[in-house]
């Protein structure tokens, strides 16, 4: 038999025959189609059992309450809590990308300490034993050598048993030195002293306000606790109530005010002191306050109405004065008025008269501990642990001055005074800084004047940073005890910003910790149990859970069961009791040191003929620009008029933009005397003619690539400008000027 | 022509101990035609048959990959010990969300030491439970991730029996080597058995066709009358201009596209 | 098997109340575990199925006024049933008009990029996958089961949540009944929105808050004249905006309501 080309060709059509006939080619087309469906690369989320856990977020000071749906035991996504007191189920886009923060590549997954130098970014893993030895040693020699007093903490925030830790800690070990990363609490609290004699926050009522007049707060940009003033605003749509914005930007909040006011930036105080003029001179104030629980009213009505009529005040603010004056009127007319300060989020503490001046106008319209209005809110004394036994180096060392001079003779009144402590560092005028602790903030970035910042950072010999994150502060740093994210530690969240009632939230661990972090308040408690003596003794917790736990006492177990507690009995309307002043009633006029709030006009940076334009900073909720950067779904939110590619938009009125020949995204030079910046023109009607306008929260240089390098940082453009009366940066921009590039 | 009778003389005549074959023109054309004609059907019948056993036979052995179970699990014995058959171990959560596949603390229950004496029980616990390690199952019924299955739409609404889909897994005494397509990573179940794709019973495969052969009765032939998709409008169109007055026929289906459940039914 | 009325599912959104803060766009993408790239500013290519538009009513300072409007799918009813515009030419039939909650659904294993649905869409809401997603080490543990996954190729765009619809639904069987209540189908939108701007429910049922809202005087639909028969509705008090929501020139006179409401 010969086997040709015929009997091949039948072999193989047999062969094809048989094929077609089974399932060989049929079955493996459904299965190539279904392994093309199939790339190894897309993950398939597993499925699994959903529960929900309730935390606190803690990304910013407004405290809304969250909760968080698990799979097994992955959080797959946060919502907001309905029925917590600040947010009731709404949350906002920094709050809701929480996750990315949770399962970041750039989290610290250990402690590190520095090889090589200062932000080359080398780093070797080291255990929490030999971490925390360490920095006990380099502390104990400090204070052996009677120089305890030069450690210093940089904190985000100073109310909650961990800042308070971190205060018992230094007075402990005998250092002044605890900072605060300043804000417009710190005029707010300052404010609140001098003129009601108190030691407490602002608590807001807008719930039932029935018109807001803001200078400059952006409300709706982040001010305060964002969701909480979000739900207000929606609130103030069904009752008709007035908001009125005055600033010199279009931002968000100015879009959806009842009326926009372009004010002269700097000049916020001098229209306030205009309404009060108006006010006065008409006699639209509440006699009642003002005469029954007021003091000094006298001396300063004569300075308001002796200076600040509003012709002249229509020609320092740009407003003309019949705009002026039917403000007032509507102002004062309102049943339950309401002046807010704070420009943007409220980032910069600003000029101390300023404020007081805005609180001066609620004390006019009778606004001060009533119905709509502004009062005094203090819910920290709940943190009640023994006095501190100090020992003899301790003693010493807390009688020196703070770094930062505040409460000296210069600033009696204040309290931190972060701003001044680049200069005191690099002056080195008082004494060094030889050892710094950095948490919940990251000051590298957030900072004014950042070439100053790292020119004191430069100085100090042993910088430690409990950031769970490597932000630029971290990566500066030479060691680095991370800190469990805020959805793996238990702790307490008092006073969300502005909130009425005094609320202690509770955050609680979501899933455990991904890492080999160590919470910050049990790595303090073993720091001082590593320094031994009295030190040892003041902080006799076995762990901070377990002080936590202590501290609430009977809070403990309704913070479980509902997340946060509530003062039920918190009551400050009582007018005749709210004031701690001297005269026992609100201060007009301080009669202990003569202060009268007026309008104080802050000298912002630049000469006017290098630098013809003025630069000011705005704040977007989508750009946070505190101590956390944005997460990748929210970069993702920044528009393209603000971010293109890795170029910045500085906003310019057309006006101005044609005067200087500058085209809509063209590049130009910006130049302040701080920094230089290249960065494109976007032309905005929103802005007043000879503003320049620059976001906060870009120009990260730590992080990763999904933040990393976008923009410009606006703190290396600016620099703090003190506040003669409390030493708080005052700055509200600094002059620039813009070329082609 | 030749006759044989001349043919054999030829032979004879040239019989002086050779035989030699003499081929004529005519018979050798026969004999290869003969020849020719054999070797084509049979080498046709040779791949035909080649093929077949390949594709019905072959393909399916490298087709599929074996995988022996962690823990050889003995269905048979352990329902004899609950009181919930099927729903005992694989239940329903409060929200309506399907178990599945039972986690470690299930069986912890009564595992926490060994109970009996096979020695797969001893692994168990030891590898195991001791460990608090969950059992890498392999889950046969396992579908694709564009899948949604409700389990409480068919278990409690249709009040469909668990073996409908999953078979007679209750009476086995030990869990069936674990077949899966090389080329997908599917269990065999899916596609079923047989690599024609024929089934017997209702559990024999589980691809979308099989679920849509139940669907098709049961839940596709919503009638509403409020809705029209395009071809019952044009219907709607074509009767109202035939029979004016005539009451309109009610349409079918969720989807317009196909007039069957909507996609997101079943698809995520 | 007679069936009541059909549901409708869609959304009011009050622009008086919207801040433009984007936290619908974050939940949205949180939710339905839309990938994210390192450069998010050509916004063409950068996938939000929710989107926070910014209008302006286009006078220069000081009259310069500005509204934020979030852009969610319309979910096209078109002329009748079904005829949404992406629905009608998708060659794939991988999206879908469903009839009974009136909610286009996008399935992914089904389509297979040719962007036709794209083209078709005028409100910009559907958005093509061009690279495969990348979730940076360790993200991808807060991908939710619920929601596929998509990988390059393919178009994906805002779904209603209709994941959300399958597990209250499961819910209500496990309680013994087929209804579902307003509260239990939400989108993660309408969750989030701090400023309770964002409103979601059966647009058919009398009950639902959407209900009522639509028949605002205030409110309107995006490109109304294009007879998509959208069913998300905008409410405003600012006559610039309801006329900037149908690109309304100078010259036209009155706003102008279609025959057709669905």
């Amino acid at each position: 038999m010969k086997i040709d080309r015929r009997s091949f060709l039948s072999f193989l059509i047999g062969g094809a025959a048989g094929t077609t006939l089974s399932p060989l080619p049929w079955k493996l087309m459904d299965d190539s189609a279904i392994w093309t469906q199939m790339w190894p690369w897309t993950p398939v989320p597993e499925d699994g059992e959903s529960s929900y856990v309730n935390s606190v977020c803690t990304l910013c000071s407004g405290g809304c309450g969250i909760t968080i749906r698990k799979i097994d035991d992955r959080a797959v996504k946060i919502e907001g809590m309905k029925g917590y007191p600040v947010n009731d189920g709404g949350v906002c886009l920094l709050g809701l990308s929480g996750l990315q923060l949770l399962y970041s590549p750039t989290r610290v997954k250990g402690p590190l300490k520095r090889v090589g130098k200062r932000g080359q970014g080398k780093w070797e893993k080291i255990s929490w034993n030999d971490a925390i030895s360490e920095v006990a040693k380099t502390l104990s020699d400090l204070r052996s050598k009677g120089q305890s007093h030069t450690v210093g903490i940089i904190s985000g925030s100073d109310r909650g048993t961990v800042p308070r830790l971190f205060d018992r800690f230094l007075t402990a070990f005998g250092s002044p030195n605890l900072m605060l990363t300043p804000s417009i609490q710190d005029s707010y609290e300052l404010t609140l002293h001098l003129m009601q004699g108190v030691q407490a926050l602002p608590g807001f009522d807008f719930e039932n306000t029935d018109f807001i007049l803001s200078f400059g707060s952006g409300f709706i940009d982040g001010w305060g606790s964002p969701v909480r003033m979000f739900r207000a605003h929606s609130n103030w749509r069904s009752t008709g109530a007035k908001v009125i914005q005055i600033e010199p930007r279009l931002s968000h909040t100015a879009a959806k005010a009842d009326k926009w006011i372009p004010i002269n930036p700097g000049t916020e105080a001098a229209l306030a002191m205009g309404l009060a003029h108006v006010i006065i001179k008409e006699s639209l104030y509440d006699t009642n306050f003002v005469d029954n629980f007021s003091e000094g009213f006298y001396d300063w009505k004569r300075l308001v109405l002796g200076k600040y009529g509003p012709d002249s005040v229509a020609t320092i603010t740009g407003i003309d004065s019949t705009t002026i004056i039917a403000l007032a009127r509507g102002f004062a007319r309102a049943s339950k008025p309401l002046a807010i300060c704070g420009r943007g989020q409220g980032t910069t503490p600003g000029s101390l008269h300023e404020c007081m001046v805005v609180h001066a106008l609620n004390a006019l319209v009778g606004s001060i501990n009533s119905n709509g209005g502004v009062f005094a809110v203090n819910g920290t004394e709940y943190v009640n642990w023994p006095e501190v036994e100090m020992d003899g180096i301790a003693a010493a060392g807390m009688q020196n001055e703070r770094l930062d001079e505040a409460g000296s003779k210069k600033y009696p009144h204040s309290r931190y005074l972060l701003n001044r402590f680049p200069a005191a560092v690099n002056s080195e005028e008082k004494y060094p800084l030889q050892a710094l602790f950095v948490a919940g903030a990251n000051p590298l970035y957030s900072m004014p004047d950042s070439n100053a910042v790292k020119k004191a950072f430069a100085k100090i010999p042993l910088v430690v940073s409990f950031s769970s994150y490597l932000d630029e502060t971290a990566q500066n740093a030479d060691l680095i005890l991370p800190n469990h994210s805020y959805l793996e530690r238990y702790e307490d969240i008092p006073l969300p910003a502005g909130l009425l009632k005094p609320v202690i939230g509770l955050s609680r661990p979501v899933v455990e910790p991904q890492f080999n972090t160590r919470h910050v308040g049990d790595v303090i408690i073993l720091l001082a149990k590593a320094l031994g003596g009295n030190l040892s003794d003041a902080f006799a917790w076995d762990s901070y859970n377990a002080c936590l736990k202590e501290t609430l006492g009977d809070k403990w177990q309704t913070m479980v069961e509902e997340g946060f507690w509530s003062d039920p009995y918190f009551n400050t309307k009582d007018l005749e009791t709210s004031f701690d002043t001297i005269s026992g009633k609100f201060e007009f006029a301080n009669q202990d040191n003569g202060f009268l709030p007026q309008f104080t006009p802050v000298k912002i940076q630049g000469d006017e003929k290098s630098y013809p334009l003025v630069l000011i900073p705005y704040d977007s909720i989508r750009l946070a620009n505190g101590f956390i950067g944005d997460p990748p779904f929210v970069i993702k939110t920044v528009e393209d008029t603000v971010l293109k590619g890795k170029d910045v938009f500085v906003e310019l009125n057309p006006k101005t933009a044609r005067a200087y020949g500058l085209r809509e995204g063209q590049r130009a030079m910006l130049s302040t005397p701080k920094g230089k910046a290249n960065v494109k023109i976007h032309l905005f009607d929103g802005i007043m003619p000879g503003i320049v306008a620059l976001p906060r929260g870009l120009g990260h240089t730590a992080y990763d690539d999904y933040l990393a390098g976008k923009g410009i940082n606006f703190n290396e453009l600016i620099g703090p400008v003190e506040d003669p009366d409390s030493g708080f940066d005052a700055a509200w921009g600094i002059r620039v000027k813009l070329a082609k590039a | 022509m030749s006759t044989l009778d001349d043919n054999a003389k030829a032979i004879e005549d040239n019989a002086e101990g050779e035989e030699v074959a003499i081929s004529s023109p005519e018979i050798n054309i026969k004999e290869q035609d003969n020849g020719a004609g054999g070797p084509v059907i049979l080498f046709f019948i040779v791949g035909l048959f080649a093929s077949l056993i390949v594709g019905w036979i072959i393909f399916p052995k490298l087709l599929y990959s074996k995988k022996r179970q962690p823990i050889d699990f003995n269905h048979r014995l352990h329902i004899a010990e609950v009181e919930d058959e099927c729903e005992s171990c694989h239940f329903f959560r409060e929200d309506g969300t399907y178990s599945g596949v039972p986690k470690l603390e299930q069986c912890v229950e009564c595992h926490e030491e060994v109970q009996g004496n096979s020695p797969d029980e001893i692994k168990f616990v030891e590898e195991y439970v001791s460990q608090d390690r969950e059992v890498p199952w392999l889950v046969s019924s396992k579908q694709p991730d564009n899948v949604f299955f409700s389990h409480v739409a068919h278990v409690k609404v249709a009040e469909m029996e668990c073996v409908t889909c999953h078979g007679l897994i209750g009476e086995s005494e030990s869990l069936k080597v674990y077949e899966y397509n090389r080329i997908t990573g599917y269990s065999r179940d899916i596609w079923g058995k047989s690599i024609g794709g024929f089934k017997k019973n209702t559990w024999d495969r589980m691809k979308m066709d099989d679920c849509a052969e139940c669907h098709e009765k049961e839940t596709a032939g919503i009638e509403r009358t409020d809705v029209k998709t395009p071809l019952g409008r044009l219907f709607d169109n074509l009767i109202a201009i035939s029979f004016p007055g005539m009451e309109m026929p009610s349409n079918k289906g969720d989807s317009v596209q196909t007039e069957r459940d909507a996609c997101f039914v079943c698809h995520k | 098997m007679k069936q009541k009325k059909a549901k409708k599912y869609g959304m009011v959104i009050d622009l008086d109340k919207c801040t433009g803060c984007g936290a619908c766009m974050v939940a949205c993408m949180a939710e339905n575990n839309v990938p994210f790239r390192k450069d998010e500013t050509k916004k063409l290519l950068s996938i939000t199925w929710m989107r926070v538009y910014k209008l302006t009513n286009g006078k220069p300072f000081p009259k310069i006024d500005e509204c934020y409007l979030p852009r969610p799918c319309m979910h096209c009813e078109g002329q009748h049933e079904g005829h949404s515009p992406c629905v009608t030419v998708c060659p794939a039939i991988a999206t879908d008009y469903s009839s009974e909650t009136g909610i286009v659904s996008q399935i992914y294993t089904r389509c297979f990029g040719c962007r036709y649905c794209m083209a078709s869409c005028p409100y910009h809401a559907r958005y093509f996958n061009w690279w495969d997603p990348v979730w940076p080490d360790g993200m991808e543990k807060y991908l939710s089961p619920n929601v596929s996954p998509r990988m390059r190729g393919v178009v994906e765009k805002c779904s209603f949540c209709f994941h959300r619809y399958q597990l209250a639904k499961e819910k209500a069987y496990m309680e013994g009944r087929r209804e579902l209540k307003e509260d239990e189908y939400q989108t993660a939108c309408t969750q989030a929105c701090p400023a309770a701007a964002i409103t979601f429910g059966d647009l058919n049922n009398p009950k639902h808050a959407v209900n009522k809202m639509k028949k605002n005087p205030n409110a309107f639909r995006l490109l109304e004249r294009l007879e998509t028969n959208p069913k998300v509705y905008y409410l405003s008090s600012r006559e610039w905006v309801r006329r900037a929501g149908d690109n309304y020139l100078e010259s036209e006179d009155k706003l102008k309501k279609t025959g057709y409401h669905g």
